[in-house]
């Protein structure tokens, strides 16, 4: 039926242009190099390195020899303990709390939603420090914790090793499982609630039958991802039980890597990231197939929350609790230690010594106070710079590779990049700072060696953050619909324009917030940064930590004080600019 | 005039558009229709010049304007066609005057000429009261307004729509469709519109192709579908109410009608005989030629009454002159007239 005109000849437009590339080749073959730079080659180039001859014995030192127990077994048990512990602790935690703010009529919910998200935002060298300020006995003398100062005996378990390692630990990421939790809970629609309530079901009914299975993926993907970060934490075991011998695969990497036995903490750092990584599958395997519940998306508000009762009261004592000690105390404790001379005598004698004091003789043997102190004001310089330049670069990298595969989606170019740019997520920040120090610390090809300059600083920081600024990128990316760009290529605008007119202007909160968030991060890291660090080339972090090993308590509090604040200036301003959805606190 | 030629499209393996041919004459209306996941939207991209083909060619005014053999295609901005999009795609961050006037200054409009052209179609839309506003800050009605006049604004010699009307409720839909005629009328432009709503392609089309798993079913004059269906996918999907389709078997030395032995003539042994609404009746007892059903539906359309009924898997609907004696629920007779209006083969190809 379709007719066929006879038309003559067709003839051919000017303005045509052959389509030589499949669209998108050449971007993404660059996003792609980048990568591989980034994450691929570093990981690679440890294997190989613990695989040349030299090398290839640490793997059977550390798997079978006679040190093996001491240098691999003991710390894996300890490293297991944390992270299954932290993890099940987190997900009752973080779930409690998520429950109670999505789907209760608990008092101060809101309150309480908002302060549930911060303890993730203070680092967990901060809250490990807070616990030496306030719990230290003097087992390993120098100045005593708050506690023992006004009499109390503080037992060894209570003071160092694995009771307070795992505390800390919990109260740091249980704000990670309760803000995936109570966004997962917030997407159960309430027609299913009310579809049940209808069918005659009651508060225990509905929570078991409907809203726990509906909310398992969620579950299990908190849990995973507080027990990788457990297990891959390094300032909380490193500050609380290196001192009495309490090793974890983390702190062992960080000692071999210390005393030169780089091999050996090469062949410890690969298996961190196995076992962190197997978890990490592992819980994602079990969400896969369920994964399609989190879709579901809630209508129209929550009609109607749990009546707590008589236990709203209590219920909301222990939740805060639970936030205060998470928040508010630690943070206490790191300002009033900053400025007592003793920490036993926490809130006496306060002087701002520590802060703005010059060198005096008979304090802290003769240490300036932080702003008088050249290293820590050159570690401050260094730190925010590398703040601003991996936000940069961070977000760059980013935004190109989340464009591209938003773009061009389809490919197995496509498929790696996204794959690659979130590996690093399985990779333990200690375990890539160790990869970049084997892949960038000898030269490669006419580029000299990295090590100790403020490049490596840099380009590990932009690695180690990407699937977060992937992450962010996507968001932004997707807030631009395609559509929006198609509707203004159709224009003929060229592409320089569309970016100009349509596509930043559009996107560019989006990118500042996501820049700010990196900053934060990278400022506040210890992990990554421990085994890159150089005193031509500190950061304000790891100088806490020294400081802190080295028993100068106050300065460490400071520093890390001072890395809150600017945690916090930085975060507020990225809340201003991108009003962060919390859908759970809507009414 | 708009051509198709052997037009193909596939992603990796899977095939969207299969071998598409058809022309229209300037000024036409064409209205692809279809189902979900056809690939009516694909079609219109490739359009657009948003998709290049995989094969064939595009013309319009018998210039090529994508040519997917030889891979090469004419800027999506330089093939004098404009796109509205199912979502409207309005930048959030320009006013409703920004969004028509962004693409005159990049066409390199001057100020003067742009601002006159920008009144004209704001008023020929009727929105010239919300200039000011952000598309945020109106309604989902007036965002399609606007995004037709964005559309139009620069006067292109084909206007593509992809399901323009989705988004609307029922009575604003009714509306745009008398206005989108009239815009039709008015701007002389040829259209393409794509839609899964029959009733719009009726209304609103000179020209249908009703596309059916990447391929065209039939092309022709909306009236031409409904009296000529070529396929049973064509005489079930287009029509108010959709015709009847009951299968027709042979057993023995004779025929069974949905499984009921019936004095029928069929051109083949297996094959799909297609009744319209109107030659059939209700009756509460069995006459000569006549299906036991149970009666489902019961409705007034127009003065007149469409009585739907349910055996098996076979759905039958009757639009009779009053309403049938039986209610819903009850057992009724199902009266098929001797001669079917339409016979089909098996696989739904049209026989006689």
């Amino acid at each position: 039926m379709a007719t066929l005109a006879s038309a003559p000849e067709p003839r051919t437009l000017q303005q045509g242009r052959r389509v030589l590339f499949q669209p998108g080749l050449v971007l993404k073959l660059v996003v792609l190099a980048i990568l591989v730079l980034l994450i691929v080659a570093p990981m690679t180039g440890t294997v190989l390195f613990t695989l040349t001859p030299d090398a290839i014995t640490a793997w059977s030192d550390v798997l079978v020899g006679r040190l093996a127990p001491n240098l691999f077994w003991w710390p894996l048990v300890n490293t297991m303990v944390i992270g299954v512990v932290c993890g099940v602790v987190c997900v009752l935690l973080g779930g409690f709390l998520a429950w109670a703010v999505v789907m209760t009529n608990i008092p101060f919910r809101r309150t309480i939603g908002v302060m549930a998200t911060l303890p993730f935002m203070i680092p967990s060298f901060a809250t490990a420090l807070a616990w030496g300020g306030l719990f230290k006995n003097d087992r390993i003398g120098g100045d005593v914790g708050w506690l023992q100062g006004m009499g109390i005996d503080i037992p060894d378990w209570l003071a160092w090793g694995m009771v307070p390692t795992l505390v800390v630990l919990i109260l740091h990421y249980f704000s990670l499982a309760f803000t995936i939790i109570a966004a997962s809970l917030a997407t159960v629609n309430s027609d299913l609630v009310e579809a049940a309530q209808i069918a005659g079901a009651k508060g225990r009914k509905i929570l078991m039958g409907i809203i726990l299975p509906v909310t398992t993926p969620a579950l299990i993907a908190a849990g995973s991802l507080c027990f990788a970060g457990a297990v891959s934490n390094f300032a909380a075991p490193a500050l609380l039980g290196l001192p009495v011998r309490m090793q974890t695969l983390s702190t062992r990497l960080f000692g071999m890597i210390e005393v030169g036995q780089t091999a050996r903490g090469f062949v410890i750092g690969i298996l961190l990231v196995l076992i962190s990584a197997l978890f990490l599958w592992l819980g994602n395997r079990a969400v896969s197939g369920r994964r399609s519940y989190a879709t579901i998306t809630g209508k129209g508000g929550r009609a109607k929350r749990f009546d707590l009762g008589p236990m709203r009261w209590p219920l909301f004592a222990v939740a805060a609790l639970i936030l205060l000690c998470a928040t508010v105390v630690p943070v206490i404790i790191l300002i009033a230690s900053s400025l007592a001379p003793s920490s036993a005598f926490l809130f006496s004698n306060w002087t701002l010594h520590y802060w703005i004091g010059t060198s005096t003789a008979n304090i802290a043997q003769g240490t300036p106070g932080i702003w008088h102190n050249p290293d820590i004001m050159w570690a401050t310089t260094v730190t925010l710079g590398l703040g601003l330049c991996v936000a940069f670069t961070g977000m760059f990298v980013g935004l190109l590779a989340s464009y591209t595969t938003a773009r061009y989606r389809s490919g197995w170019l496509s498929a790696s990049i996204m794959q690659i740019s979130f590996l690093p997520l399985l990779i333990p920040g200690i375990a890539f700072g160790a990869a970049y120090i084997a892949f960038f610390g000898a030269p490669i090809g006419p580029l000299p060696a990295l090590y100790g300059t403020f490049a490596i600083l840099v380009i590990a920081g932009t690695g180690y953050l990407l699937p977060f600024s992937v992450q962010t990128g996507r968001a932004v990316i997707q807030q631009v619909s395609g559509e929006l760009e198609e509707s203004a290529r159709l224009t003929g605008a060229s592409f320089a324009r569309r970016m100009w007119a349509i596509t930043v202007p559009l996107a560019i909160r989006g990118l500042a917030a996501g820049g700010i968030l990196i900053f934060v991060k990278i400022i506040r890291d210890l992990s990554l940064v421990v085994l890159l660090f150089t005193p031509t080339m500190p950061v304000m972090s790891v100088v806490a930590f020294r400081y802190a090993s080295e028993g100068f308590t106050q300065f460490a509090h400071a520093i890390t004080v001072l890395i809150l604040i600017i945690s916090i200036i930085a975060t507020l301003l990225s809340n201003r600019l991108q009003t962060k959805s919390q859908p759970w606190l809507k009414a | 005039m708009l051509e198709l030629k052997n037009l193909t499209k596939s992603f990796g393996d899977v095939p969207a558009v299969r071998d598409v041919s058809l022309s229209v004459p300037d000024g036409a209306f064409l209205v692809l229709l279809g189902p979900s996941g056809c690939g009516k939207t694909t079609l219109l991209r490739m359009l657009a010049g948003l998709e290049l083909p995989t094969a064939g060619q595009i013309l319009f005014e018998g210039n090529v304007v994508s040519d997917g053999d030889r891979q090469w295609q004419v800027d999506p901005a330089k093939r004098n066609s404009g796109l509205v999009f199912q979502s409207y795609a309005l930048w959030p961050h320009m006013t409703v005057r920004g969004n028509v006037d962004w693409p005159l200054k990049v066409a390199g409009l001057e100020t003067a000429a742009r601002t006159q052209r920008v009144d004209e179609v704001l008023a020929m839309l009727e929105i010239n009261q919300l200039a000011e506003r952000y598309p945020n800050e109106i309604s989902g009605g007036q965002q399609q307004r606007v995004a037709i006049a964005r559309t139009i604004a620069p006067k292109p010699g084909v206007l593509l729509f992809d399901e323009p009307l989705s988004n609307l409720d029922a009575k604003l839909r009714v509306e745009m469709r008398t206005e989108l005629m009239r815009l039709h009328r008015a701007t002389g432009a040829t259209a393409v519109y794509v839609t899964h709503d029959q009733i719009e392609a009726m209304t609103m089309a000179t020209h249908v192709a009703v596309v059916n798993k990447g391929r065209i079913e039939q092309f022709g004059a909306p009236q031409d579908l409904i009296d000529h269906p070529a396929s049973a996918f064509v005489a079930t999907f287009v029509g108010t109410p959709p015709n009847n389709i009951v299968p027709v078997v042979r057993s023995g030395a004779g025929w069974q009608v949905a499984g009921r032995p019936m004095d029928i003539t069929p051109p083949l042994d297996d094959c799909l005989a297609m009744f319209r609404a109107d030659s059939l009746s209700v009756a509460l007892t069995e006459g000569p030629r006549s299906l036991p059903m149970e009666l489902v539906e019961v409705s007034t359309i127009a003065g007149r009454t469409m009585a739907t009924a349910l055996a098996g898997g076979l759905r039958l609907t009757a639009v009779l002159d009053r309403p049938p004696a039986a209610r819903v629920g009850d057992r009724v007779h199902i009266g098929l007239p001797p001669v079917p209006d339409a016979w089909f083969t098996p696989y739904g190809e049209r026989i006689a």
